[in-house]
């Protein structure tokens, strides 16, 4: 199935010259050389490429979860770059969801549970709380899982909850790490299932992955090696 | 706060040794300081009866240049009412010749008021000891001390014997125990009125026995005690003795007694304070990649920083509560224990102050774990394995 939209026409981000260099004590590590990309909402990203060519560090600087050494990143008129880190947690939670490898839920707690806190910081009313939550996680067909234990859920349940969750605060971007990385191959093109049907809404969907058939999903795909992303622009 | 709350609960196994150590000090507290002048006061009249450290003894000294003078009723009045004094007894001590099967035995007397047991701390060991009616009637009776009865009738059980002095007959209404003196223990004593009727030629009430509720009481009533006899009476023969060296020795076992009891309880305390911070900075560290996965959701570092703060509220907040429990049944077995009640002001000042010292022990010790949670880079956090 392909709901994808077609993307608009206006970049919902623009990327410029954007390197990441680590320092330690043998020299410089240039992770990120000069980057520069930009999507449009409802565009679904495929960032490929072997391990330490940069495609993880490049997502996370996209998600202001690490610092960029120079360039710009724009949203809109703004360089997200500049923000100080108050500014950064509001833009993450307003703008953007994660889903990342691990499944990483917050075990001990329920379902219900883990999709409640983007809306707690958020700030979201109580009463509105659970409407948001089952919204969300009816996008991924886990409506009668709400109240369940994350502990108790299978693999593929665990992702598709964590792409509930991403979706919750009705973000605008999605940055995925690896996210079929852990999933069996029916439920990995199950989780891409759904992310198609997310960028039916005009959400724009980064993914990095190694696996050629969950990129093949995706409207472009970008292969990244030595901190050099091609095909993007 | 709900999910700090949670947090707490869900770990609650790793957390209870931390809450009992903080209860236990808690519950030390309180129950030191609301029951502490009851046990003060229970521990001085223990001390008391063993070295006689409140009590001032009060003589009219017999001297050449110097009319005989006895203890007027109005000085000994006026003396129960300087403050720190918990009971004053008027003494009269003397030798009387009694008929003791059918031979002509001296024995010694003590003419006592009503308030000389408590004053002394003696209990009747048969029988009964006389009281303020019998005083108050001028009755003829008597207590004799555990020797005299046993050299008298070789048995304790005295109750309802007589004895003949100065051609009166005595009833003997009990036996009384406790008195560490050999001397007074060879005697038997007879209230006060009906010494100073029967045996006035011979009888000096010269004597006054004074015991101050506690020990930081007898200083000011030992000086106090000379103005007062000399504002009633000739006060030229008063000679007012304290046992003051035994009174500095009492006061520093107590001393160190109390010293070391607050020393375990604070040590508690800090103990639990440390246990706060040490579990705090084992949570922040095992939950890592929950920091890490909260930031990535949009949490702020004062988020962070409220929950892990607030999470350490929540275990010494439970600690406390659960601690004034604790000290309020200890307070009260305590009560039960030496039979006194303590003031429920005191106690509630004491809950009180629990709670806020919960408080500030909650932020103090799970600052710093929540500052470092706070504080961490998100994309090591996420990271973290």
């Amino acid at each position: 199935m392909n709901a994808q939209a077609a993307p608009s026409s206006k970049a919902l981000i623009q990327v410029s010259n954007l390197t990441k260099t680590y320092f330690n004590g043998a020299g410089a590590i240039e992770v990120l050389r000069r980057v520069d990309f930009e999507i449009h909402p409802g565009e679904m990203v495929a960032i490929m490429g072997p391990s330490g060519s940069g495609k993880s560090t490049l997502l996370y600087i996209l998600g202001l979860l690490q610092a960029a050494t120079s360039g710009s990143y724009l949203w809109g008129e703004t360089d997200v770059l500049t923000l100080n880190r108050t500014q950064q947690a509001e833009f993450r939670r307003r703008r953007l969801g994660f889903v990342f490898q691990a499944c990483d839920l917050l075990e001990n707690s329920n379902v219900y549970e883990n999709l409640e806190f983007p809306l707690i910081y958020e700030g979201v009313d109580r009463a509105e709380r659970p409407g948001r939550i089952l919204e969300a996680l009816k996008k991924v067909n886990l409506g009668h899982r709400l109240y369940h234990s994350a502990n108790l859920l299978s693999g593929g349940e665990r992702q598709r909850v964590a792409v509930a969750r991403a979706l919750v605060n009705r973000p605008q971007l999605i940055l995925a790490d690896e996210p079929t990385g852990q999933l069996d191959r029916r439920h990995g093109h199950l989780v891409m299932e759904h992310f198609e049907e997310i960028a039916a809404s005009q959400t724009a969907i980064i993914v990095v992955t190694h696996d050629p058939d969950i990129a093949a999903r995706c409207t472009r795909v970008c292969p990244m090696e030595d901190g050099i992303l091609r095909g993007l622009r | 706060m709900r999910v700090s709350l949670r947090q707490v609960v869900r770990h609650r196994r790793r957390y209870i040794g931390v809450i009992l150590a903080i209860s236990v000090g808690v519950a030390g507290f309180i129950s030191i300081i609301t029951m502490g002048e009851d046990v003060k006061k229970n521990f001085n009249e223990d001390i008391a009866f063993i070295g006689g450290v409140t009590i001032i003894r009060n003589v009219l000294e017999i001297r050449p240049q110097y009319p005989l003078n006895k203890f007027h009723p109005e000085t000994v009045e006026a003396i129960k009412k300087i403050p720190g004094v918990d009971v004053a007894s008027l003494v009269g001590m003397t030798r009387v010749p009694g008929d003791w099967k059918g031979q002509v035995e001296f024995f010694s007397v003590g003419a006592v008021d009503e308030n000389f047991w408590r004053m002394r701390g003696l209990k009747a060991l048969t029988g009964r000891l006389f009281d303020a009616q019998e005083v108050e009637e001028r009755q003829r009776v008597a207590v004799l001390g555990t020797r005299l009865a046993q050299s008298l009738f070789g048995t304790d059980k005295v109750e309802g014997r007589t004895l003949e002095l100065e051609k009166d007959i005595y009833q003997v209404i009990g036996v009384v125990e406790g008195l560490r003196d050999i001397n007074l223990d060879k005697s038997l004593f007879v209230p006060l009125t009906t010494g100073i009727d029967r045996f006035s030629k011979q009888l000096p009430v010269d004597r006054l026995y004074v015991r101050c509720a506690t020990w930081d009481d007898v200083p000011a009533v030992a000086a106090a005690i000379p103005k007062v006899v000399k504002a009633h009476q000739s006060d030229k023969n008063l000679l007012v003795e304290v046992s003051w060296e035994n009174l500095a020795n009492v006061k520093r076992v107590a001393f160190w007694i109390e010293f070391f009891i607050y020393l375990a309880f604070a040590a508690t305390l800090i103990l639990g304070g440390m246990g706060i911070w040490n579990i705090m900075m084992a949570a922040v560290r095992s939950r890592t990649r929950e920091i890490g996965l909260k930031k990535a959701m949009g949490a702020e570092d004062r988020d962070i920083l409220a929950q892990f703060l607030t999470e350490a509220l929540c275990l010494s907040f439970v600690a406390a509560v659960i601690g004034v429990a604790l000290g309020r049944i200890l307070v009260e077995l305590l009560g039960f224990w030496i039979g006194m009640r303590p003031a429920e002001e005191l106690f509630f000042t004491c809950l009180a102050i629990s709670l806020a010292f919960a408080v500030l022990l909650g932020v103090g010790a799970g600052l710093y774990p929540s500052l470092q949670a706070a504080r961490m880079e998100v994309v090591s956090a996420t990271r973290y394995e």
